[in-house]
């Protein structure tokens, strides 16, 4: 079982790093980290923090773009083509296939957040005082937070078309970052029925805002370890659900084959 | 030996006396074909009332794809699955490989259940449209399929070359998948399907949109894993493709099994077609259906070599001249069109 998710997992990789949009889109994360060079001399006294803030949101932005797009035609593509059918016509259990899919991408994921995180930190190191460990607490948290949208994705990416799957997730990510504000609206409002909502909403989407200490980090503050291991059972409890009930849909579909 | 021609008039001026005396010397077709393939009794696949059906349109309206399909494949021999299209070829196998689910019914490959993963492992298969992952090299392909099949690392390499050879691509196995012609990819994944030396192949349409040298070229390479003794199932709808290659046949229409035959008994099935010159077809002694072509002439149709021995022995005492006689082989093609003939272009049930 393992090394067939590994098998998967390799395969999905490669296949995302041989994808041109894969590279386009890594193209356009550099571009932005670099464009941060260029407008941090604007801002007088505050060059790294400018810098790390932009940098910091880049690599969430184009980590997300990488999984958003790439993720949600993985599957389709793959019954679309038909190219899932002579792998699962090998011993291999659609679970195992789903979660070697999402791995795969994961590790794209970390090679491009990796790749990302070491040319911002060359950056600051570049620029005086700037430099500081304190970033790689918030690059993990980038990792978790794209890891759970990339289960987001798995799971939506089973049952519905890619563009919903992507529509879906882009959602999930933005009332992700909004459903604490979203549940003090409803509350403040009054309402039974928006104060329901509010709730509902609150607790069937995943908080994004427990990864985001971004703002915190670059202005200082480092990301404590009980956060990180917070962070992570979080993450990983969310992206485990999802692969449950993802896997337990896509074992029901039909590989018609054509 | 068997006969090569499916026509062949025997003795056009010779005597009614000469004719019967030639049927106890000449070797009438059908009367020494080679021995039913000898073949194991361990049946590798059961397949027991699978039923299926399929939900279409907007108002969900519910197509039979398959009911009540039931047949059994013995260890080395080939089984095909004919059916116009649309009859459930695809959707059997489908099913056999739990890529669609049943609704009912059981599937048994070799005594475990197809639902298990592992069930999976001693089999082959190639889809009726081959496509793999087209950023991969033919090499590359067949190492992803060598690990999910858990051959050795050791053995990878050697396999991957004999498979390769086999399929007549060695010195193909560099290039990108995206730059193959639909006859390489198809070789590629009968390559794929016999990597891991699977005791059941199951192949579905194997020789569809290929062109004749194609098509020649991957039945013979099955003929060879038949030779070798691989249990095969094949889907077609090219029948005589499938009556060089097949031992048994299965006919689909409508989703439903209609008709197993051993193909070595069908190709037993000859008839023979008289032309006797008779003043009137009113003898007690002629088969029913005989028919009257001209003047004094009356066209009879026999079953069996013994049958047309009793009609040329009467005709021989009555003195009746025998203008004409021909042999005609019951071919799978014609079976398969009388299976049909109901309904000639099928119904699209689902593929």
């Amino acid at each position: 079982m393992t090394s067939n998710i590994i098998t998967l997992a390799a395969s999905t990789f490669l296949e995302t790093v041989r994808d041109r949009i894969f590279y386009l889109v890594a193209v356009f994360g550099f571009i932005m980290l670099a464009s941060t060079a260029i407008l941090s001399p604007l801002t007088v006294g505050a060059q790294g923090k400018i810098m790390a803030d932009v940098g910091l949101a880049s690599m969430v932005i184009f980590g997300l773009l990488v999984v958003v797009f790439v993720g949600s035609s993985m599957v389709r593509k793959e019954l679309d083509k038909g190219t899932i059918v002579s792998i699962l016509s090998k011993p291999v259990g659609r679970r195992e296939y789903l979660i070697g899919k999402f791995l795969g991408l994961n590790l794209t994921l970390v090679s491009m957040l990796a790749i990302m995180g070491l040319l911002f930190l060359l950056m600051l190191f570049l620029a005086p005082g700037s430099f500081s460990f304190r970033y790689l607490g918030a690059f993990y948290l980038t990792f978790l937070e794209l890891t759970l949208i990339n289960a987001v994705v798995v799971f939506f990416s089973t049952s519905v078309s890619p563009i919903l799957a992507a529509v879906f997730t882009l959602g999930v990510f933005t009332v992700g970052h909004l459903s604490s504000s979203i549940r003090d609206f409803g509350q403040l409002q009054g309402g039974v029925f928006q104060k329901q909502v509010s709730e509902l909403v609150y607790y069937l989407t995943p908080n994004l805002e427990v990864f985001n200490l971004r703002g915190l980090v670059v202005h200082g503050t480092a990301v404590s370890v009980d956060h990180l291991v917070m962070a992570t059972v979080y993450s990983l409890g969310w992206s485990v659900l999802l692969l449950v009930v993802a896997g337990s849909i896509f074992s029901r579909k039909e590989l018609r084959g054509e | 030996m068997q006969a090569p021609v499916k026509n062949r008039t025997l003795d056009r001026e010779g005597s009614v006396a000469n004719l019967v005396d030639r049927l106890t010397e000449v070797q009438l077709p059908g009367t020494d074909l080679p021995p039913i393939p000898a073949s194991g009794s361990k049946p590798v696949l059961e397949v027991r009332d699978l039923r299926k059906s399929f939900r279409s349109g907007f108002l969900k309206r519910r197509i039979r794809g398959l009911e009540g399909v039931s047949f059994s494949v013995n260890q080395g021999s080939v089984f095909a699955l004919i059916g116009h299209n649309g009859a459930g070829k695809t959707t059997t196998i489908n099913c056999i490989l739990d890529l669609v689910h049943a609704d009912g019914g059981e599937v048994s490959i070799m005594g475990m259940d197809h639902r298990d993963p592992a069930s999976r492992s001693r089999i082959g298969y190639l889809p009726e449209r081959p496509y793999f992952f087209d950023h991969l090299t033919g090499v590359e392909l067949l190492q992803f399929y060598a690990r999910l099949l858990g051959i050795p690392k050791g053995r990878r390499a050697g396999r991957i070359d004999e498979v390769l050879k086999m399929v007549g691509m060695t010195g193909f196995g560099s290039r990108r998948l995206k730059k193959f012609s639909k006859g390489m990819l198809q070789r590629i994944g009968l390559a794929q399907a016999v990597l891991g030396e699977p005791d059941l192949l199951i192949l579905d349409e194997p020789m569809s949109g290929l062109d004749p040298i194609g098509r020649r070229e991957i039945r013979e390479l099955l003929m060879g894993f038949k030779r070798a003794g691989t249990t095969i199932i094949l889907s077609s709808h090219i029948v005589p493709d499938v009556e060089m290659i097949a031992d048994t046949v299965g006919i689909l229409k409508d989703g439903c099994l209609v008709d197993v035959r051993d193909l070595t008994e069908l190709n037993h099935g000859f008839s023979y077609t008289g032309d006797l010159e008779l003043s009137s077809a009113d003898h007690a002694w002629l088969p029913p259906g005989c028919r009257s072509l001209e003047e004094g002439k009356v066209r009879v149709r026999v079953e069996s070599v013994g049958e047309l021995r009793n009609l040329l022995n009467n005709c021989h005492r009555e003195g009746i001249p025998v203008a004409s006689l021909a042999t005609h082989r019951s071919s799978l093609e014609e079976l398969f069109m009388e299976i049909n003939r109901e309904n000639p272009l099928g119904r699209e049930v689902a593929r």
